[in-house]
Formats: C-alpha cells, sequence, structure tokens
C-alpha cells in the first residue's frame, strides 16, 4: 500500500503544479473574448477557411501591419483545421456567432447570402477607390451572386499544368497539349516498380471540379456562356456524347496512369505526389508554385497551360476567387471594412499574392515581373490567347451546386470502384440539375 | 442511536431508511444529474427533435416539420444501406479478435513474472492514444506506394506485389478493422486481467489437488468466474465500437466510395459534408434503437440482470 | 513434466513476444518517420532506422506552431476534468452503492443510456447552447463537456468499487462519532485508491484525446488543444508526414509516461472493481 500513497502523491503534486501554471495561462486566455477593452479598443474577430500554417503566418503578418496603422483595432484571428472549416464558419453563423470578417468562397458565397449571414458590401465598396482598379475577372467574380458584391476576392484560382520536365526529357515526350496527349504521356511515365506514375490523380474531395472543366474543355464553345452547367441549346452538360468521352478519359488516366491510392487524393496528396517524385503531371492552382519550389530542384519540373479538350480544341475553366466579406452579425462593420479594404488595397494584396503565388487581384500588379515570368509563364500564355483558353462562370447562383459537389465526389469514387456504370452516373447528374433548373426559376 | 437497524448487510441489502438519507442522497447525486440532463439529454431532445425536421444549412430559410421523410431519404440511400452492413462487420471482425487476443494476454500476464511490469507498460500504449491519431499512423503504414506494411509483407515473402490497401475496398475495411483490433486488445486485457487477478487462488489449488488440467481449470473456474466482466465489458464495447468514429474519420474517412462507413462515420458526414442536420440526427436515432435493442437483447440471452453495472 | 512447462513456457514467451511486435511496431514506426529528413520520407527502399538522423522535425513543429501552448491547454483540460469528473463520481457512485431508493434504476439506466448517444445528434443544438452561454472557443467549455461525457461512466465505475468495500468499514467510523462523509473521506477512500486512481486514469485519457467537440468548440491558438492542433496539420499544402510524425509523438509522451508510471494501479484499481456477482 505505501508506493501506491507515494504514487499518487506525485500524482497529487504534479495536478498542484499543473493548476498553479493554469492559473497564470487562463487568464491570458480570457481576456480576448471580451469585446471592446477599457481603453476603447475594438476587437475583430476573422476567420480563414483554406488555412495552412504558411498561409496563417502571412495573414498574422498583413494583420500585425493593420494594427500598426490602427493602433484602436485588435484583430484576432481564427484558423479551423481546412478539412471542415466552412461547415464550421456556417456553423458559427447559424449561431449568430458576431464574426467580422471572413473567408468567403465561391461554395459559400450563395448560401450565406440567401441566408443573410452576410454582408451586401455595396455601400462601401462604391466608396472605395481601390474598386475600380480591380481587374475584370475580380469585380466579375466578386458580384457572382445577385449582381451584389459580397465578398473582395484576393486573388484568382486558375488551374495549369505542371509537370516533371527532367523526366519528359530523359523519356523524349513532348508536353502534352491536349487531354489525348496528356494520357498518352501519362501511360508512358507509370512504372510502378519504380513507383512513379504518369498523373496526380484527384478521386477525393473536390474531384468534382475536375470534371467540371474536363467537361467544359471537351464542349468548348458549345457551352452557354451564363449558365455553364448547361449548353447553348438548353441540354444539361453532362447529357452530351462529350461528357461520356471525359469519363472515359477520367477512368482511364485513373487506371492506367495514377497510383491506385489516388482514388482518395484531395489537394494535399495529390500535390505531395508530385513534390515527392511520384508522379510526373500535376493539374492545379498557382499556390503550388510556391510549395513545388520549396520542395523541388530547379529545372526538374515547370508549368504549361492547361490541356485541351477534343474534338472542341479550347481548354475552359473557371477564374476561381475567395475573398473576404463582413458577418451580418458583426457589431464592427466599419472597423470590418477598414479591415476588409487594408487587405484588399495593392499594396498589400501584391504582397500575399507573391508570398502565396496567386494571381493578384489589382491591374496594376500585372506589371510586376514575378507574374510575367518564370513558371507564370503559363499563366500569361493563356491569358493572351482568349480564344484558346476560355473561362466559365460555375453555377454558384444555384442553390444545389454546394450539393451536387458533394454528391458528385461521392459518384466519381464509385465510377472509379466499377460500382457505378459512366451512364449511370452521367443519368443521375443529368437528373440532378435538370431539378435544379426547375427550382430555379 | 439506531445504527444497527441502518446497517448495510454483506449482501447489499438496503436498511437505510429512505426519508433519513434522502436529502444526502439527493445532493450527492444532484451534479450528475443536472450535467447528465442539461449537457446530454437536452442536446439529445433537440437532435431527436430535428430528425423530424428538414433542417439543413443549404435551406435554413425553411426548417419546418417534414415527418418522417428524413428517415425514408436515408432508408432508400445505398449508403445507408451499405454503411449498416458495414457497421456490422465492423463490431463483430473488431470485437472478436480484441476479445480473444485480450483474453490469452490477460491470462499470461496473470502470473507474476520478471519484466511484467515493464511489458505491461509497453503493451498498454495503444490505449493511451486517440483514435484520431492511430487512424493517421495507420494511414502512413498503410500508404500505397511505399508503405511499410506493404513492404514488410513482400520482405516476408507473402506478397509480391503491392496491396492497395486504402484503395480497394475490401482491403480498406480490412484496414479499418486491423487498427482498431491493434487499438481495442489493450482493453480487453486490462479488464480481463483485473478481473482474473480478482479470482482467489485456493479455487485453483483445491482443483488441482483434484487433478483438473489447464483448460479444465479455465473452463470451469476461470472463466464462470470472471463472467459477469466478460458479459458487461463485451456490451460495452459493442456500444463504443458501434459509436467510434474518429479511427475511421483520419484512416480513410469512409472511403473509397463510401466502402469503409459505419453509422457514426456516415452520421458524421451527413453533417461535415451534406451539412443536412435533420438527415444525421436521423441516423442517430436509428443508431440509439439499434443499441437499445441489442442491449435488451444481449442481456436477456446472456441472463443477466445487472444491465446498471456497466 | 519438466519438459512441459518449458514447452508451455516458449508458446508463451513466442506468444507475447509476438504480441509485443505488433503492438509496439506502429509507434516504433512513426517515431523512426519523426526522426527522417523530408527527402528521406519517401525513399525506396524503405529505411527502417534513417540514414541521416535529424530533428528538423521537431524544430520545424516547435517553430511554426504553438505546441507548448497546447500541450498545457491539453493537461490544464484533461486534469481538471479528470478531477471534478472522479469527484462528483465518487459522492454519486457512493449514493448508488450505498442507499436503496425511488429512481436508482431509472438514474443508473439513464446513464448507460449516454453511452449509447451518438455524440453528433446533439452537436449542433450543443453549439447553440453553448454559443448563448458565450463558452464558444474557451477552455472551460470544454472542460464542462468533457465532465459531462466521463460523468456516467466513471459514478458506475466507482459504484462497483464501493459495492466491494464492506459497509461495516465506514459504520465503525460513524460509530466513533464521524460523520457520513467524513467517514467516506477518512476511512473509504484511502482504501480504495487504486480504483480512484484508475478511473482517474480513464477519464484523463479520454479527455486528452477527445477530438470532435474540441473541434466543434475551439479554433482559436491560444485554446487549442493537442487533438485540434493534430487536425489541423492535415492541411491544404501537403499531409507534412515529418512533422505529422514528430506532433504525434510529442503528443503522446505524456499519456505514455502516465500509462508506463500508473499501469500497475489500473490493473490493481480494476481489480478492486471487477466482479459483482
Amino acid at each position: 500500500m505505501l508506493h501506491l500513497k507515494k504514487g499518487l502523491w506525485v500524482l497529487v503534486s504534479f495536478m498542484l503544479f499543473v493548476g498553479i501554471l493554469a492559473g497564470c495561462t487562463s487568464s491570458e486566455v480570457d481576456n480576448s473574448s471580451g469585446k471592446e477593452d477599457k481603453d476603447g479598443k475594438v476587437t475583430l474577430r476573422m476567420i480563414e477557411s483554406i488555412t495552412s500554417p504558411a498561409r496563417t503566418t502571412l495573414l498574422k503578418e498583413m494583420i500585425a501591419k493593420f494594427e500598426e496603422e490602427n493602433p484602436n483595432i485588435k484583430v484576432e484571428l481564427i484558423s479551423p483545421p481546412l478539412q471542415s472549416a466552412d461547415e464550421k464558419i456556417t456553423q458559427m453563423l447559424m449561431a449568430k456567432e458576431d464574426i467580422d470578417v471572413l473567408e468567403v468562397r465561391e461554395q459559400t458565397v450563395k448560401n450565406w447570402a440567401t441566408n443573410q449571414f452576410i454582408e451586401d458590401l455595396s455601400a462601401y465598396t462604391s466608396k472605395w477607390e481601390d474598386w475600380n482598379s480591380l481587374t475584370e475577372t475580380i469585380k466579375h467574380g466578386a458580384t457572382a451572386v445577385d449582381d451584389k458584391p459580397y465578398y473582395i476576392p484576393y486573388g484568382v484560382y486558375e488551374k495549369t499544368l505542371f509537370y516533371r520536365k527532367d523526366w519528359f526529357e530523359e523519356a523524349g515526350i513532348e508536353v502534352p497539349e491536349t487531354w489525348d496527349e496528356l494520357v498518352d504521356a501519362a501511360i508512358k511515365l507509370t512504372d510502378p516498380s519504380k513507383n512513379r506514375y504518369g498523373y496526380s490523380f484527384r478521386g477525393g474531395a473536390g474531384s468534382s471540379d475536375y470534371i467540371e472543366f474536363m467537361t467544359w474543355s471537351f464542349l468548348g464553345e458549345k457551352i452557354a456562356t451564363k449558365d455553364a452547367y448547361f449548353t447553348s441549346d438548353g441540354k444539361v452538360m453532362f447529357d452530351t456524347p462529350e461528357a461520356k468521352q471525359v469519363l472515359d478519359t477520367f477512368v482511364e488516366v485513373y487506371k492506367k496512369a495514377s497510383p491506385p491510392d489516388s482514388i482518395s487524393w484531395s489537394y494535399p496528396e495529390m500535390v505531395q505526389g508530385f513534390t515527392s517524385g511520384m508522379t510526373a503531371m500535376l493539374i492545379q492552382d498557382p499556390e503550388v508554385i510556391v510549395t513545388a519550389e520549396e520542395n523541388m530542384k530547379e529545372g526538374t519540373w515547370d508549368t504549361a497551360p492547361l490541356p485541351k479538350g477534343t474534338p472542341s480544341g479550347v481548354a475552359q475553366q473557371s477564374a476561381g476567387t475567395a475573398g473576404w466579406g463582413i458577418g451580418a452579425f458583426s457589431k464592427h462593420k466599419e472597423e470590418a471594412w477598414k479591415l476588409v479594404s487594408f487587405l484588399s488595397s495593392p499594396e498589400q494584396n501584391l504582397f500575399f499574392a507573391k508570398e502565396n503565388s496567386l494571381i493578384p487581384i489589382h491591374l496594376s500588379a500585372g506589371d510586376d515581373p514575378y507574374f510575367k515570368e518564370g513558371y507564370f509563364s503559363a499563366y500569361i500564355e493563356m491569358s493572351a490567347k482568349p480564344e484558346e483558353f476560355l473561362i466559365a462562370d460555375r453555377p454558384v447562383h444555384y442553390k444545389g451546386y454546394a450539393e451536387y459537389r458533394a454528391l458528385a465526389e461521392k459518384d466519381i469514387q464509385a465510377l472509379l470502384l466499377d460500382k457505378l456504370s459512366k451512364e449511370d452516373v452521367l443519368a443521375k447528374w443529368t437528373d440532378f440539375w435538370k431539378k435544379e433548373k426547375e427550382n430555379h426559376k | 442511536m439506531k445504527i444497527q437497524t441502518e446497517t448495510v448487510t454483506e449482501r447489499g441489502l438496503p436498511l437505510f431508511r429512505m426519508s433519513k438519507h434522502g436529502l444526502f442522497i439527493f445532493l450527492c447525486l444532484l451534479p450528475a444529474i443536472i450535467l447528465v440532463s442539461i449537457f446530454t439529454y437536452y442536446p439529445l431532445l433537440k437532435g431527436v427533435i430535428m430528425a423530424f425536421q428538414n433542417y439543413s444549412a443549404y435551406d435554413l430559410m425553411n426548417i419546418r416539420f417534414i415527418g418522417l421523410e428524413n428517415f425514408k431519404t436515408i432508408m432508400a440511400d445505398i449508403g445507408f444501406k451499405e454503411s449498416l452492413v458495414n457497421s456490422f462487420y465492423w463490431v463483430f471482425f473488431s470485437l472478436i479478435p480484441q476479445f480473444f487476443i485480450g483474453f490469452i494476454v490477460a491470462l499470461m500476464l496473470r502470473r507474476k513474472f520478471k519484466g511484467r511490469g515493464v511489458y505491461q507498460a509497453f503493451i498498454f500504449f495503444p490505449w493511451a492514444m486517440s483514435g484520431f491519431l492511430i487512424g493517421l499512423i495507420w494511414r502512413w503504414m498503410l500508404n500505397g506506394q511505399g508503405g511499410v506494411i506493404n513492404d514488410l509483407l513482400m520482405k516476408l515473402g507473402i506478397i509480391d506485389t503491392a496491396i492497395p490497401f486504402l484503395a480497394d475496398p475490401t482491403w480498406a475495411m480490412v484496414s479499418v478493422i486491423v487498427a482498431n483490433v491493434w487499438y481495442g486488445i489493450t482493453f480487453f486485457a486490462i479488464m480481463i486481467l483485473a478481473a482474473l487477478q480478482s479470482i482467489p487462488e485456493e479455487l485453483f489449488e483445491a482443483a488441482k489437488i483434484d487433478g483438473a488440467g489447464y483448460f479444465q481449470q479455465l473452463f470451469n473456474i476461470t472463466v464462470p468466474y470472471i463472467l459477469p466482466t466478460l458479459i458487461v465489458t463485451t456490451l460495452l464495447r459493442v456500444i463504443w465500437i458501434l459509436n467510434f468514429p474518429d479511427l475511421i474519420y483520419s484512416l480513410t474517412n469512409g472511403g473509397p466510395a463510401g466502402s469503409t462507413h459505419i453509422l457514426s462515420t456516415y452520421m458524421l458526414e451527413k453533417i461535415m459534408f451534406g451539412q443536412n442536420y435533420g438527415q444525421a440526427a436521423a441516423v442517430g436515432v436509428i443508431i440509439i434503437f439499434i443499441l437499445i435493442f441489442f442491449s435488451i437483447f444481449y442481456l436477456l440471452a446472456t441472463k443477466f440482470n445487472k444491465a446498471g453495472d456497466f | 513434466m519438466m519438459r512441459q512447462i518449458t514447452w508451455k513456457l516458449s508458446i508463451k514467451v513466442v506468444f507475447l513476444s509476438l504480441f509485443l511486435v505488433f503492438t509496439v511496431f506502429p509507434l516504433y514506426w512513426i517515431f523512426v518517420t519523426s526522426l527522417k529528413p523530408s527527402n528521406e520520407m519517401f525513399t525506396i527502399p524503405i529505411q527502417y532506422w534513417p540514414e541521416n538522423v535529424t530533428f528538423e522535425n521537431y524544430i520545424n513543429i516547435i517553430k511554426i506552431s504553438n505546441f507548448d501552448v497546447y500541450i498545457m491547454n491539453s493537461l490544464i483540460l484533461s486534469l481538471i476534468a479528470g478531477v471534478i469528473s472522479l469527484i462528483i463520481a465518487t459522492l454519486g457512485g457512493y449514493v448508488l452503492a450505498r442507499f436503496e431508493f425511488k429512481g436508482k434504476t431509472q438514474v443508473i439506466f439513464a446513464f448507460f443510456i449516454t453511452q449509447m448517444i451518438p455524440l453528433f445528434i446533439g452537436l449542433a443544438p450543443l453549439y447553440l447552447l453553448m454559443s448563448k452561454l458565450e463558452l464558444i472557443n474557451r477552455l472551460p467549455s470544454l472542460m464542462l463537456m468533457y465532465t459531462v461525457m466521463m460523468v456516467p461512466f466513471c459514478t458506475v465505475m466507482m459504484k462497483g468499487f464501493f459495492e466491494r468495500i464492506p459497509s461495516s468499514l465506514e459504520e465503525a467510523a460513524m460509530m466513533d462519532g464521524c460523520s457520513r462523509i467524513t467517514a467516506l473521506f477518512k476511512v473509504i477512500i484511502p482504501v480504495m485508491l487504486p480504483g480512484l486512481a484508475a478511473t482517474f486514469i480513464f477519464a484523463f485519457v479520454q479527455c486528452w484525446n477527445e477530438l470532435f467537440l474540441a473541434v466543434m468548440f475551439i479554433d482559436k491558438e491560444e485554446a487549442k488543444t493537442i487533438p485540434v492542433a493534430m487536425n489541423s496539420f492535415i492541411t491544404k499544402f501537403d499531409i507534412d508526414w515529418g512533422s505529422m510524425s514528430a506532433a504525434t509523438v510529442l503528443s503522446v509522451i505524456p499519456t505514455l509516461l502516465l500509462f508506463a508510471f500508473a499501469q500497475k494501479y489500473i490493473v490493481e484499481g480494476m481489480t478492486q472493481g471487477s466482479i459483482k456477482g
């Protein structure tokens, strides 16, 4: 019994020790939830969605500058884990938490706007001197829902092809310009015994985006301009022979040229597959440039324009945006706008875009050499040929878009496992969008 | 002093008079009851109500009662049926090896030997870890490209080519179950070991004198003596395993194509990615029903009448 | 006879060794991974011991995150929730073991049912409730929730321990003029220390490892617990296995130490309460 008592003593004293420490630290934790300090300081709560340690550090740097310029405003940055961040923000908004500044994305803007969770920023943007220097893409993205600016984008997400220059040279293959060429090249570069695969496939979360831009590319000009999930003659885009072709290509590149595990790969895994030297090609956002620069040797990789569809001969994708909006339950909207406009100013945005390798939002940034040379040249090439590289709008104004994405992700995995046939999948999606269109009127 | 009439006998027969001790009983139980009512049963009640509502984050302006609609939608979903079947596999094939290996380990640790303490310290480790971390570790080990498990299996000559553990539906299910077995053996081992050590040594000595062999002792003395522990521990494990999404969440997240979803991860997904709280709540109600019916059936079948003593 | 014993012994040795390897290997592997430099992470053939041992992952983790804060939060949280649960459970368990009263079965039944309730069913209403109480993003909210989570099971565990202790013990003390509460703390509690230790460790470990509630209620850096932080490591950029494994090792060390130190009491404690038949 004696040894037991001794052991318990150790435990108790340990607890006491920690308890004392707790007393010291908890007081620190507590005061930040108070909204207005005694000295009239305002605390803003800002929540981000596409989180990563590197980006959070960057944001903190910018916030520090903001606080320096506005000594009576304090910003408290909340960074929930990426996987469930949007869900988390929705939850907070449902509880009417007073979030001041929040990251709004294409998938969330419609939902939050209809539920009156986020502010219409018109009143602020009309008085904002930097509004007019925004690029057309950004203005367009900001006002995608109801023609009202619900958020100020911080950059554009457009996809490009990343490839292993050294492997292509070694095998004597040209960099693919079309999806057919991409599949051929990917198969040639695949050698499972060396743990090498041709393509960083995405079968997990976000896979529907790939079906989306591939279908747009294969259909090309046939896509309706203002209603991109439908063709100009009113059919759902999945109700076409081209859509079937897309699925053929999609399944083939998975089965013949991608790691089997990639059936559940999402952003982190596919990027890592490429940067760790497992895969030869990756189609992703410009953000990858920074990651690749950090992890790969110069000269082993490069970027190229997005592959084109057949028979359309064009590539077509969305100019995705995400940005900063103001919460409807905020008690400090003026201050919140100060922060949003600060983050969106030409100077701050250029800094953010460079560090995060994003396409910046202001016209003036186009002159910056960083976005003209090197790895960004693929983007320059794409924007120089607008008739070959088209831009379509995601159907964010449909209530069911987010729901479709979740549904499609599951169907895509089922398709890859042969649990569902291509025809079934297309019929299912066609049905979904027909219903959406009927309900939308 | 009426102490004599107020004693509790060894068999636990109550002789205390309620009225005298009413306040004491009430005060002692109060904190537990208040906490559990407000923070478990109140949200549960709200949740059950949600199961009959159109409660979706995509459609917040339109929350209303829709009767059994959520249940109908779920029942019609292939994903639900799949996760129901998976739940059965998940519980059954996790439980059986956990139980038997745990039992054997406990038997072997019953008698003191040199280094037993250290050994125990090592094999109890899994229980100290979170399901989430265990899922991550196994995901790293099962990685189809350069994962260590494939490498070991190939080195041992068991397989020639790498198995896509997490990409193939069947292998993925095997993987999550193996990880869960790894995690759960310890719990059984601890509980059974504790029960074994409470068996009076005289019982064994008497049996030895009667000439009983090892297995005779095992089945005539050990098992009957610890049977209550076995029954209760097993029931608890069934409940816990079914309501244990952490490991699957971080190992496969239900994939590929929902082939490793169990009811609780299916429910989690309804919330996290479908944002449909109504349907998620409906799944929750179904889980509770299944567990209540299972417990009643199980306790009747094992003729165990002390359900409360979990 | 002798031969039979050695034969039995060797089965035992082989089985226990295999089991040890099975149990320890994943931990070994995550440890080895944490010592590998990032460019060796995926090299083939796989290295079972890193060619160049490095602590860069650990340094990195400590640099990019506030790991000390997370550990501290988790410690405080688990200790306080564990102790409070233990106190509440001791009182409740004692009463349930010693008295017979109206509604007792119902209370026990209600506690039993809590084990079956899937966490997520009440999550959304719970969030709204916590939000109203202004407890979002504050450690006390988790302390409260964890206590709630642990109380039913711990209470019934304690009930089992009390039932094993003859009530003549406290009666003797009460004869000497002690009140019931004093008798409880002075006479009974010291006898059942192993049981208390086992219950506490059980509660501590559960709280230390809890993920979903923590992710739900906490996103402020200062209030993050280890599981929340680990969940954040799965970032958009890459599943950085180097940092991830280093963080795993760091985060399990406290519970492993606790277990290594306390495993004797766990078994001893459970033994006290195990058989009620």
